[in-house]
């Protein structure tokens, strides 16, 4: 027994650390993980998976709200959207074969791994657009030298349909699908990628508990697997979320691009397979 | 826009807005570490007491798991639940996990209160929402 706890035990921390650092969830990395390496059935990952995430978003969004990186304001919108697709992807988790799961995993890890690669838009907008006023979304930076900065925001339906299949994708496939989130923000809504980051991560809970929620009533999370996972990535989280401020950013998005990638490659073959 | 003039000409609404934000990132974190915290002991109270009591057991549940068909797995919750209340440590774990999922509802739970307080219409509708599509989920698991 100790054998299979060490096992997922290593592999929930490295998830959860990983998944906080990137602000993509761990999720990503645990479903593979779990298929590939623990020879888990895919609902079986999934389900533990988006408990396993729900615990990450918490874990991480402790010192980032506290720090003031995260728009709470900007998530408790953005939410309402997610919420909807991911109820729809939970649902649909419970008749769609295995095969299918596996296959647009893969497709969704290569989807993370481009948002990850391409550029950002670095300017910081001064000012909010009409909607993002009314709804005071606008925020500031924490100084970390001298004065707070104040950064606006745009473009927030474009950002919120993004989030519905950000959603959907979450509650499908287990995963945060925080690349997409983090996406819609940096690159639609303008947001500073840091503050992109940190909003993601505590918006990625509410999306996976929703989904969550679906799987426990249903009882698609496998207690076994999913309390040790859940337990060590809780701790991977917090660990990586206390290195984030002082990370270079722009080394480890090349790193998880490269895991991606490897992943992504692993999964597709194993849906074209058939195993 | 809407920024700027705030800040030039600050009126009551604004402040109400600065102790909003304020109560948010002051609170928020404690409502999330609070209820993380209690499922992390559970979560390991009943690891824990199934490394004592029933290693055995352990080892055959994941290895079924490991080779069931898509939804054999499945486990019957309300029992778990049931069980847990009785001692048994996979009821106890299930109750953890039950509790983990609960986190991000505890915490919108809290801010639709902080802000019917404030009387914020906009994000009372907006926390509502999300509130009720949680519950929602419940209802979509059972008849999935």
């Amino acid at each position: 027994m100790l054998i299979i706890l060490g096992g997922l035990f290593a592999l929930a921390i490295g998830a959860g650390f990983v998944g906080a650092m990137s602000g993509l969830g761990g999720g990503v990395f645990i479903v593979p993980g779990l298929v590939l390496l623990a020879g888990m059935p895919m609902h079986v990952a999934i389900g533990a998976s988006l408990i396993s995430v729900v615990a990450t978003s918490a874990g991480a969004s402790v010192a980032f709200v506290r720090d003031g990186w995260t728009n709470v304001r900007l998530a408790m919108i953005l939410e309402c959207a997610t919420v909807t697709g991911a109820l729809t992807g939970a649902y649909l988790a419970g008749v769609i074969p295995a095969r299918v799961l596996e296959g647009l995993f893969a497709a969704m890890m290569l989807q993370s791994a481009y948002f990850g690669i391409r550029k950002h838009g670095e300017d910081l907008l001064a000012q909010s657009d009409r909607l993002a006023s009314w709804l005071h979304l606008g925020g500031e930076l924490p100084a970390e030298s001298g004065t707070p900065v104040h950064y606006g925001v745009v473009n927030v339906p474009a950002g919120a349909s993004l989030m519905v299949i950000a959603g959907l994708m979450s509650g499908l496939l287990g995963v945060g699908a925080g690349a997409l989130k983090v996406a819609a923000m940096d690159y639609f809504m303008r947001l500073p990628l840091k503050v992109s980051s940190a909003t993601s991560n505590f918006m990625i809970g509410v999306t996976a508990g929703a989904g969550a929620i679906v799987f426990l009533v249903r009882g698609d999370v496998a207690t076994t697997v999913a309390a040790p996972v859940a337990l060590g990535v809780t701790a991977g989280a917090l660990l990586g979320s206390r290195i984030l401020p002082r990370a270079n950013v722009q080394a480890l998005r090349y790193m998880f691009v490269a895991i991606l990638l490897l992943i992504a490659v692993e999964m597709g073959w194993r849906a074209l397979a058939g195993i | 826009m809407a920024r700027i003039s705030r800040n030039l000409n600050p009126s009551s609404s604004d402040s109400r807005l600065g102790e909003e934000d304020r109560i948010l990132r002051v609170w928020t974190p404690v409502v999330l570490r609070t209820v993380l915290v209690a499922a992390v002991v559970l979560l390991l109270a009943g690891l824990i007491a199934t490394a004592i009591q029933a290693p055995g057991y352990y080892v055959n549940r994941f290895h079924a798991v490991q080779h069931s068909a898509e939804t054999q797995a499945r486990e019957n919750l309300p029992a778990l639940l049931r069980d847990a209340f009785a001692g048994d440590p996979r009821g106890i774990m299930t109750i953890g996990l039950v509790t983990l999922t609960l986190v991000p509802l505890a915490r919108v739970a809290f801010t639709f209160i902080l802000f019917l307080r404030e009387g914020d219409h906009t994000y009372v509708v907006a926390t509502a929402y999300v509130l009720i599509a949680l519950i929602a989920g419940v209802v979509l698991g059972r008849i999935g």
